[in-house]
């Protein structure tokens, strides 16, 4: 059987944080054994006078390289007399500085780090906590019991991060490296996808959806996107951004006016009595109506105000404006005619 | 089942944990580790198959009889200092506490605690914390609510609720026993009702009125449903409803759960759903207007035209 991946990897990084002086390749391939068992010992020079094997264990090296790298391990590559690079690990690169977290600070952070519902970032955090638990990091006193254990917990919340796009983890590299993308989107009433070039600055997750912000290359101009309308494959396109990143980005705000959160107007309704509690909830003013059984609501104006009201059916009535009397009454129409 | 790249991870804290604490008891470091104790003995399996060979045969000695673990030659692994953080693992662990610590309603003294460890994090963390500001979440929360069913929760007493239902757009008051409070979006409690004698899942900004009592709260010990798999869990059993909508409305398959969502050559989808109570489901059909229609059951289809018809009546249109 082969040797776990985990114990190569493990074996390369404890080789690299061991050394004082870099190693060649040839020296990581004769010391660990998953390296000599996969590929044989090797008799590569540095002239590469070796076969098809020499290629495939550099590729398994490059690889376990980056797979460490992700880990957060900085691996410095270093000329040698011989011309040959070397690998190590140096300490002061790769020590976490020192952090003394409280019983309470290490509660809260123990929280967060189950917040996450996507299987990368969710090891990430896992993992951050674990080397933060090695560097003495207290553990809450959850052993004494559910009794002694509540006094300790946070808030009794369970915070959760849904993630269940498939473009999330790709889009989240492609805005930490900076890469631009290209993916096939389809707008809220498009008929069909549209390959978008986009440069990600940003992901947001607002009301349990995740929303992607850059700069679209095809449009010129800022975009928001939503990670569910995207149809397909995300793919690197090319390498660096041509836009300039923006101090800030206002997903929240472009996405609150989609969602008609942000009104600049009123509109006056007539309500059933008793219903549409919500409507109520945020109505500036509201009076009984001369009719009995009604009331009469001022209630803010936004985008899908009408959409929203139409679902109240004989319960609402709309009086002003006339533009937005006239949207019901089409929608009205268009339900009636079935 | 773990990648090798977190199961790598783990193994590395754990040696350096493992200096500091010759003879740990395996149950301690599981639970310091946040893995099961069968995790924690399968890292124990491979670890001392590692080590850096090429100094011969330099492999680390850790073994465990089953109850405390000993690592015999720690001065194998040089100075086994922590390691750095690497950028995923900042990232999820400040992204997350950040949005914790903006949740409107949270005790003050957790959000100090969090606003605490998020500073102390960001500076051990230095340039590893950079890409954290391309992520960010916000929760949704009423803020009172949830400060009276956080306290509820920690009294274990009962709460009395004026509950907006929107299926019915109707008010309701009932008293439950709260079990837990979560957010995926929104936040949401999750209590025995004492009205529907049945575990139900209130959404806080629904809450019209809320009231803790003297009661103590008892709810029956019930199984709590796993959270990944989304909030509204429709049952098999529970009837189909079947919707055609355009192109603007496909969002329908974004909110609501469903069975299969069809194409339709125009751009549109079939989408088939199931609901415990389809009439909840009128108010979709009228806010679709042109951009869909109930297909099945079709007395739902003819109670959406039917209050469409009723409402036009007040227009004289």
């Amino acid at each position: 059987m082969a040797i776990a991946k985990a114990e190569r990897l493990m074996c390369l990084a404890l080789c690299l944080l061991g050394t004082a002086r870099p190693l060649s390749k040839r020296e990581l391939r004769t010391s660990i054994e998953a390296y000599v068992e996969a590929f044989g010992p090797g008799r590569g020079t540095a002239f590469g006078s070796d076969t098809s094997g020499e290629d495939a264990f550099n590729r398994m090296f490059e690889r376990d390289k980056d797979d460490l790298r992700e880990l957060g391990l900085v691996i410095d590559t270093v000329e040698g007399l011989d011309g040959e690079p070397g690998y190590l690990a140096r300490r002061d690169h790769n020590r976490l500085p020192p952090v003394t977290l409280d019983a309470e600070e290490a509660a809260a952070l123990g929280v967060a780090a189950k917040v996450w519902q996507q299987a990368r970032l969710a090891g990430a955090a896992s993992g951050a906590l674990q080397k933060l638990r090695a560097a003495g990091m207290p553990l809450a006193g959850a052993a004494d019991g559910p009794e002694n254990g509540a006094a300790e917990q946070v808030s009794a919340l369970e915070p959760r991060i849904p993630v269940r796009e498939a473009a999330f983890e790709p889009l989240m590299l492609a805005c930490r490296d900076r890469r631009p993308v290209v993916f096939p989107y389809r707008k809220a009433n498009a008929a069909r996808p549209e390959e978008r070039h986009v440069e990600p600055w940003q992901l947001e997750c607002w009301r349990g959806h995740w929303y992607l912000v850059g700069h679209d290359r095809g449009r010129d101009a800022e975009r928001v996107f939503r990670l569910s309308r995207i149809t397909g494959r995300v793919r690197h396109r090319g390498r660096g951004f041509t836009a300039e990143v923006p101090d800030r980005v206002t997903v929240r705000e472009t996405v609150e006016r989609w969602a008609g959160e942000s009104a600049d107007r009123s509109a006056l309704i007539r309500l059933r009595t008793g219903a549409g509690y919500p409507l109520r909830a945020r109505a500036y003013g509201s009076r009984e109506s001369v009719l009995p059984g009604w009331d009469e609501l001022e209630i803010p104006y936004g985008h899908g105000l009408d959409a929203w009201l139409v679902e109240f059916g004989p319960d609402v009535v709309v009086l002003e404006p006339a533009e937005l009397r006239a949207d019901v009454i089409d929608r009205l129409r268009a339900v009636a005619k079935g | 089942m773990a990648s090798a790249i977190d199961q790598t991870r783990r193994m590395l804290s754990l040696v350096t944990y493992l200096r500091e604490r010759n003879g740990a008891y395996l149950s301690d470091v599981a639970r310091a580790f946040g893995v099961t104790e069968d995790e924690l003995i399968s890292d124990l399996d491979v670890l001392p198959m590692c080590g850096t060979s090429f100094r011969g045969g330099d492999l680390l000695d850790i073994d465990t009889d089953g109850e405390r673990i000993w690592f015999r030659n720690p001065e194998s692994t040089g100075t086994g200092e922590p390691l750095r953080l690497a950028a995923d693992e900042a990232t999820a662990l400040l992204v997350a506490a950040r949005a914790v610590a903006t949740l409107p309603g949270l005790r003050p003294g957790d959000r100090q605690a969090l606003l605490r460890a998020t500073a102390k994090l960001e500076a051990a963390a230095g340039e590893s914390a950079a890409a954290s500001s391309s992520l960010s979440v916000t929760f949704e929360s009423e803020g009172g609510v949830f400060a009276e069913v956080d306290r509820a929760i920690s009294e274990r007493r009962r709460l009395w609720l004026r509950y907006y239902s929107p299926s019915r757009d109707e008010l309701t008051e009932r008293e439950i026993d709260p079990i837990r409070l979560f957010t995926v979006g929104h936040t949401y409690v999750e209590a025995w009702c004492r009205l529907s004698e049945a575990r139900r899942t209130f959404r806080l900004d629904r809450v019209a009125a809320i009231r803790i009592l003297d009661a103590p709260a008892d709810p029956p010990p019930v199984e709590l449903r796993d959270l990944s798999e989304g909030i509204v869990q429709p049952a098999a059993e529970d009837p189909e409803v079947v919707i055609e909508v355009g192109p603007g409305g496909r969002w329908v398959a974004e909110y609501y759960p469903h069975d299969s969502a069809e194409e339709l050559p125009d751009g549109g989808l079939r989408i088939s759903l199931r609901a415990p109570d389809p009439a909840s489901l009128r108010r979709l059909a009228l806010r679709l207007g042109r951009d869909g229609r109930i297909v099945s059951p079709a007395d739902l289809a003819e109670s959406a035209r039917d209050a469409a018809v009723k409402a036009l009546a007040a227009y004289d249109a």
